[in-house]
């Protein structure tokens, strides 16, 4: 598999007159996974849209293996990036196998109709995410944590080499989190599929990313391996918020934890609190 | 990667397994239509041996059954058939794209614009035969426009576009009141079609252009069927996968408009057909697979069925649009219900 290259090049993108996006720079690496973090509203949502073609920049472009992906035909684009969205829906009564089916369309046409070709990619995906078992049930029936796996081998059918995810961990509990987060970064090690995702959660993302990118305001603020990004600075500015960084045992990564004004027991978190006050 | 799986075989077996029931349900629901179009060409005030209709179909004469059956039967059952597929056609093709039952044309204005337009080509400018199906279609098509742009702010909202549209209906159905208060010659018969529609009168004529506007829209729609499936799941989603959202938007609405605008300017807006269709035809095949041609096979039944009900199983004679009407009403209330129940949202 040639990994494809993905960059965003001075993008400007919003809604109607809002600008959200200002001149924005990202080179996604091939091959890895990339989390994008930051606060609310901070324009995540907006990248990964307007890296996709769902939102058309009002400047600069975004370019994919070097060719601008708004001059690249639509199912051309989709059988090399893929997308899950937030918030999809499925339609009322679908079971699991018909809306993984779904994921075929960009590599069908009107006159070519289903081949085994279609059927081995949707059963790989329904075994990669292991929901074969729910194949003939409807997706109303299933849990969240169940659903969102539907989604995910969704994506996985359509057989893309760059995954683009809009926090897929939403709604679940933990262990459906880690769950989830495992999949992708199986289906990263085992296929070299390119993964770039928006993540609430700073320790999780840290834990995920290959490359972390911290975005502020409709800007880039800082890119890199999640020691490099992950630190006191950078989330007093990106999210204004004192804190902690301290070396997670089980991963070796870095950890953050908040400080906040109360439970505050470490006489060495106090100084932070009178600067942030200040 | 090359592993024989059991999931292939799981996988492959179950869509043969959709793809049989499809095939079963179309079968079945082609030969309930079948069954009503023999039903209406033999058995009316009179009944006509199914060899005498036979004979008469194939160019025979035969006194009394050639003009029973040539002239007043087939015409009806033809124009019942063809209006009830574009109105099945065009109906689900606007539920499935706003992804709410209850934007079907017949409820957000497009079906009373194409009418109201037929009236007054009709009565005041006093045309005849194909330019009014043009005016009904161009009508419907600026009804759309109208709709769509009046409930445009920052994007077309489901609720606001549906609202707008019931707003805009019942205006321009008190403009088929007034055009139809205002010409004394007019008989009731009339008044009834273009109130509730009918298929009274029906000539062989009219068939004709009914019968290409289906082909050419319904032709149109039918190539999008994939992407309009697509839709369904959303339009983020739909586009991820590839579909140009705007441009199926536009080829949907102005083939749908045109699919239903031709019907409604030869029969009326035939009450709910359109409305209906789809969510049975939903109920009948499951999520699995394009609607398109169950919801016309179902729209096709539900004017063949309601016409003859209409006719001859009640105690006197109603137009189609009334018995339709008397079936989708129940529906509305219901659909209006559950949406207050969710809050309000659609």
């Amino acid at each position: 598999m040639t990994p494809h290259t993905l960059n965003a090049s001075r993008i400007s993108a919003g809604y109607g007159d809002a600008e959200i996006l200002h001149g924005l720079d990202l080179a996604v690496p091939p091959g890895r996974i990339t989390v994008i973090v930051g606060a609310n509203a901070c324009g995540k949502s907006t990248l990964l849209r307007a890296m996709s073609r769902l939102l058309s920049p009002k400047g600069g472009q975004v370019l994919l293996d070097g060719k601008s992906i708004h001059h690249t035909p639509p199912r051309e684009l989709a059988r090399t990036l893929g997308l899950l969205p937030q918030s999809p829906i499925a339609p009322e009564g679908i079971t699991v196998a018909d809306l993984v089916s779904r994921g075929r369309h960009p590599h069908q046409t009107l006159f070519s109709r289903w081949t085994k070709r279609d059927d081995e990619a949707v059963a790989a995906a329904l075994d990669a995410t292991q929901t074969a078992e729910l194949a003939e049930r409807p997706m109303d029936e299933l849990s969240g944590g169940q659903r969102q796996r539907v989604w995910i081998a969704m994506a996985l059918a359509q057989q893309t080499d760059i995954l683009l995810l809009d926090e897929p961990t939403t709604f679940l509990d933990i262990s459906h989190q880690v769950e989830v987060l495992d999949l992708l970064t199986d289906l990263n090690r085992e296929r070299g599929t390119t993964v770039v995702m928006v993540l609430h959660d700073l320790n999780l993302a840290a834990r995920y990313a290959d490359f972390l990118v911290a975005m502020r305001d409709g800007r880039v603020e800082v890119t890199g391996a999640p020691e490099k990004v992950l630190t006191q600075a950078m989330v007093r500015h990106v999210f204004g918020l004192a804190s902690q960084i301290m070396t997670d045992p089980v991963s070796g990564r870095p950890i953050m934890l908040p400080v906040g004004r109360h439970h505050l027991t470490a006489p060495e978190t106090e100084p932070q609190r009178k600067e942030q006050r200040g | 990667m090359t592993m024989p799986s059991p999931t292939v075989a799981l996988i492959a077996s179950g869509r043969q397994r959709s793809l049989q029931r499809h095939r079963l349900v179309i079968a079945v629901l082609l030969a309930i239509i079948a069954a009503l179009f023999v039903l209406t060409l033999s058995l009316g005030q009179s009944s006509t041996p199914l060899g005498d209709v036979a004979r008469v179909l194939t160019g025979e004469k035969i006194a009394g059954a050639s003009f029973t059956v040539g002239q007043l039967r087939l015409p009806r059952a033809l124009l019942s058939l063809l209006a009830g597929l574009s109105f099945g056609l065009g109906g689900v093709a606007f539920q499935t794209m706003l992804r709410n039952p209850l934007a079907s044309p017949d409820i957000i204005g497009i079906t009373s614009g194409a009418s109201a337009a037929a009236v007054f080509a009709i009565v005041v400018l006093a045309m005849k035969g194909p330019s009014v199906s043009v005016l009904a279609v161009a009508a419907g098509l600026g009804v759309a426009v109208l709709v769509y742009g009046l409930s445009f702010r920052n994007g077309v909202a489901g609720t606001r576009l549906i609202l707008v549209g019931i707003g805009v209906s019942a205006m321009l159905e008190s403009v088929i009141a007034y055009i139809l208060s205002t010409a004394p010659s007019w008989t009731l018969q009339e008044a009834m079609r273009w109130l509730t529609g009918s298929v009274n009168g029906a000539q062989l004529s009219q068939a004709l252009p009914l019968l290409l506007a289906l082909i050419a829209f319904g032709g149109l729609l039918l190539s999008r069927a994939r992407d309009l499936d697509a839709l369904r799941m959303g339009d983020d989603m739909a586009a991820a996968l590839g579909v140009r959202i705007s441009t199926t938007r536009m080829v949907v609405i102005v083939a749908a408009v045109g699919i239903i605008a031709s019907a409604t300017a030869v029969t009326g807006p035939i009450a709910f057909v359109a409305f209906l269709s789809g969510p049975i035809a939903a109920c009948i095949v499951g999520a699995s697979g394009s609607l398109l041609i169950p919801s016309a096979l179902i729209g096709a039944i539900l004017v063949l069925g309601g016409d003859y009900v209409g006719q001859f199983l009640l105690p006197s004679r109603y137009p189609v649009g009334v018995v339709t009407g008397a079936l989708g009403a129940p529906y509305l209330i219901y659909l209006i219900i559950r949406v207050n129940r969710g809050g309000g949202s659609l």
